[in-house]
């Protein structure tokens, strides 16, 4: 690591005003999980055109003979890699590794990675959103529902940190 | 007034060059914050570094602060915002399974991305991860479409359901938010490691828990909803009981007037 992470608190203040923003110009927060999703319905489609038409869960992500990635959240994404890669790029933080705590294996920590991904991918269309698109959005609004979802997000993650402690301590 | 892109001053085009730049910022910030290493994320599950819930519910204080000042000046009809539909169950078994698979994990959705971005190839397989998981999700919908929609509330607020108002439930937020910040502080202090935390200094903490606190109180006192919804065109927030009997679809983009409508809006 060759710089310190910012104060957080100075992080969430800047969060909260791109929020902020982003809901003074759009009239909607922030989100990026529905992009997975929209990825997934892309290549059904390259592989099996009448598949993807005929599931009426990425029927939805069709609609006008648009195609999936035409989405303000698939450009939101992709701002955010670019975001993500100038920051670390600046504090020299760009390096080819597999993040993990010390005492577990490149590959268990890869499966665990996948496993975790299908999971979030999963439960992110349940809830219709993500960290960013229910909790940190709908939070925002005050929606009730997404309280009660941020409020289950911390106690799902909770719940499992003893079971996976050897992946990160 | 606000929001710009359901008033018409920009189309579509326009709206995913910002989508890019609110992106960029977005991204931007989290690595920043350290939120493209997984440990630093799970930490917060381990009493080591809250950072995850700093950040999180500093962003939330200010953006709920900023929206309702911006409606008591006028600057944005909160009406035409949208606000995200409650579907109580889907939403809290998807919470507490996005939980866990940020756990197991390592990442929420969009910190894959800005871990991916810095190299971390456990990034790049969560993203796969995710890219299968909707894939399971949509191909299993029509067998949970039923619980899918199940505990539909429509599009209910915190004012709503505690029958408090807005400025009220924001000055709630405010201290409940100062009063984690301080917990979270001293469990750090017990349990984290004082080499890797960001410093900060406790004068300007305290200044800024004020400032939370003040501006929140001052929002209680000059009660947003008046102004806010008296001029919005969206029934379903002043009154919520049409809204119980007839819930709204939840995309409807309920005002109908002269500008044009937008096909794809949903939460995430």
């Amino acid at each position: 690591m060759n710089e310190r992470y910012s104060n957080p608190y100075l992080i969430g203040v800047i969060l909260g005003l791109i929020l902020l923003f982003s809901f003074y110009t759009m009239g909607r927060g922030v989100g990026s999980s529905a992009s997975f999703a929209r990825i997934a319905a892309e290549s059904v489609k390259l592989v099996a055109p009448d598949h993807a038409k005929a599931n009426i869960y990425f029927a939805k992500y069709m609609r006008g003979g648009k195609s999936p990635l035409m989405a303000w959240l698939v450009f939101l994404t992709l701002g955010a890699a670019l975001g993500g890669l100038f920051s670390a790029f600046i504090a020299n933080r760009i390096k080819g590794e597999v993040a993990r705590g010390p005492s577990i294996g490149v590959a268990v920590r890869l499966w665990l990675a996948l496993a975790g991904g299908v999971l979030s991918g999963f439960a992110a269309r349940l809830a219709r959103g993500c960290t960013s698109g229910q909790a940190l959005t709908g939070a925002s609004e005050l929606a009730f529902g997404s309280w009660i979802f941020m409020l289950c997000i911390f106690a799902g993650a909770y719940a499992m940190a003893y079971f996976f402690r050897k992946e990160w301590l | 007034m606000g929001p710009l892109y359901k008033l018409g001053w920009f189309d579509f085009t326009y709206s995913l060059q910002l989508a890019a730049l609110i992106g960029f910022f977005f991204g931007f910030v989290l690595e920043r914050a350290g939120f493209g290493n997984p440990r630093k994320l799970t930490a917060i599950f381990y009493l080591r570094d809250f950072a995850v819930l700093k950040v999180m519910f500093t962003a939330i204080a200010v953006c709920i602060l900023g929206l309702l000042y911006f409606s008591v000046l006028g600057w944005i009809d909160l009406g035409r915002v949208h606000i995200l539909p409650t579907y109580i169950w889907p939403q809290i078994v998807g919470g507490l399974l996005l939980g866990a698979g940020f756990l197991i994990g390592g990442y929420c959705p969009t910190t894959s991305v800005v871990a991916t971005a810095s190299g971390k190839l456990d990034g790049v397989i969560f993203i796969l991860g995710m890219v299968f998981g909707s894939l399971i999700f949509a191909l299993v919908f029509p067998l949970i479409e039923g619980f899918y929609t199940s505990g539909h509330m429509g599009t209910v607020r915190l004012p709503d359901i505690l029958n408090i108002n807005s400025g009220i439930i924001a000055f709630l937020i405010c201290l409940m938010a100062v009063g984690a910040f301080w917990i979270a502080e001293k469990t750090e202090g017990k349990f984290g490691d004082k080499e890797t935390l960001p410093v900060g200094s406790a004068k300007i903490k305290r200044t800024g828990a004020t400032l939370l606190i003040l501006l929140g109180l001052i929002l209680a006192v000059i009660n947003p909803d008046r102004p806010v919804y008296s001029k919005s065109s969206v029934p379903a927030i002043t009154s919520k009981e049409t809204e119980k009997i007839e819930p709204v679809a939840p995309t409807a983009d309920i005002p109908s007037s002269n500008e044009f409508k937008i096909v794809d809006d949903e939460g995430c």
